[in-house]
């Protein structure tokens, strides 16, 4: 018999017929895990100013591979409102108008390029961008990333706001995941970003592999914003687990 | 209970078997085996209204393999010579020989390693789905299978002289 036939005999004729789990448990956190998924960031704080709604989530110790759904409210702070001038490249597809204040607020000042995610929602287009954010007791914490959307006459609406509210902004690694938390008509892809050469960021949702779109940020080559197409992870539902990978398919 | 808890129930008690012994075969652990086993069962549960017409014993496999790869921290060091089953063993000292076998050439792999021998021997899926579900290329999973066979290759003649002494 060869070594490998030897192996799977070994493998199979192992095998404990009885092992039993407690399936009530199962059951029971299953559901709670449902629950949780639907009702995602149930107990965010969220700011409405106007048009900007400013999420501002704590970043735990214990790495960005914990993503366990935030349990309590997490601090709250307000990234300092003015209107910047346009952060379109000027290589950008298209003839782009620069943002602008749609109504009363003006929305947080963003600071280089967005990057156009490629969604849609009607005729207006997700996008991402860093804005600066002022935390007295986080003090190396300037920037936070922003989901919002861009209508056809450049105005431009803030959704979802994430920023560390410690440590430091540029730590290598990743930082706060952004989630979706309304399930409005038009739902904020899971976002958030890299610091680091990542070339490669996957994904785990209940043991499915989902790859990230990446684009680096236009201010600090080392930021690399990520996003998830709706397509393959519906806005709202957490990750398990995320890896970012450099050129070679190390892991970072 | 609902149809679709009594029909994840019947799904649960099938699978769970097989998917703590390839576990098991992962981590060298009982314990850690029987947690890992519920924690992709506590997930497909939570899964269910898509997951239960379409491939569940896939998708429970899948969340299994992913979060011990993604979990994991420390190479195999237990060996299994305790709680031997009864059941269909008329060899009980063979069966523990068996299994002492087993893990120490599974020890000797790594992770990925023994991910994807678990994927293509025990659960004997093919080289394109071992790729896709561990999300590496094919030709890692034949390049990571010949290393592991041939790890297994110089482990096995000391293990096969043991049991001809007995």
């Amino acid at each position: 018999m060869s070594e490998l036939e030897r192996l799977r005999q070994a493998m199979r004729a192992t095998e404990r017929p009885d092992a039993v789990l407690d399936l009530d448990t199962v059951l029971r956190q299953g559901r709670r895990l449902r629950t949780r998924r639907r009702v995602a960031g149930a107990g965010a704080a969220t700011l409405a100013t106007g048009l900007a709604a400013v999420v501002v989530v704590a970043v735990g110790t214990s790495g960005p591979r914990d993503l366990a759904p935030t349990e309590h409210p997490p601090p709250v702070a307000v990234a300092p409102p003015s209107v910047g001038a346009s952060p379109w490249a000027e290589k950008s597809p298209g003839s782009t108008p620069p943002p602008t204040a749609g109504r009363d607020e003006p929305p947080p000042k963003p600071l280089g390029q967005f990057v156009d995610s490629g969604v849609r929602h009607g005729a207006d287009r997700r996008i991402y961008y860093f804005v600066p954010v002022s935390l007295p007791a986080a003090p190396k914490v300037t920037i936070g990333l922003a989901a919002g959307r861009q209508s056809p006459d450049g105005s431009l609406t803030t959704d979802l706001l994430v920023n560390d509210v410690e440590g430091a902004d540029r730590r290598a690694g990743f930082h706060q995941i952004g989630y979706d938390e309304s399930s409005s008509t038009a739902p904020v892809p899971t976002f958030g970003y890299f610091v680091g050469p990542a070339q490669q960021i996957t994904g785990t949702v209940d043991g499915r592999q989902v790859h990230a779109r990446l684009a680096r940020w236009s201010l600090d080559k080392q930021v690399v914003i990520f996003w998830f197409e709706p397509a393959v992870l519906t806005p709202g539902d957490r990750l398990d687990g995320i890896i970012a990978r450099d050129a070679t398919g190390r892991r970072l | 209970m609902a149809r679709g808890d009594a029909e994840f129930v019947e799904f649960a008690k099938a699978a769970s078997a097989r998917l703590v012994h390839a576990a098991f075969l992962m981590t060298g652990d009982h314990h850690q085996a029987e947690d890992a086993a519920q924690t992709a069962l506590v997930r497909t549960y939570a899964s269910w209204s898509r997951v239960h017409d379409d491939d569940a014993y896939g998708y429970a496999r899948r969340t299994l393999v992913n979060h011990l790869v993604d979990g994991w921290r420390r190479p195999m060091r237990e060996y299994p010579t305790d709680e031997v089953p009864e059941q269909r063993r008329d060899d009980v000292a063979d069966d523990v020989a068996t299994r002492r076998w087993l893990i120490t050439i599974l020890g000797a792999l790594s992770p990925r390693e023994r991910a994807i021998v678990v994927l293509r021997y025990y659960f004997d899926l093919p080289e394109a789905q071992v790729a896709r579900e561990l999300a590496v290329s094919v030709g890692t999973v034949k390049s990571t299978s010949s290393r592991a066979l041939e790890k297994l290759r110089t482990a096995a003649p000391r293990t096969a002289d043991e049991r001809a002494r007995r």
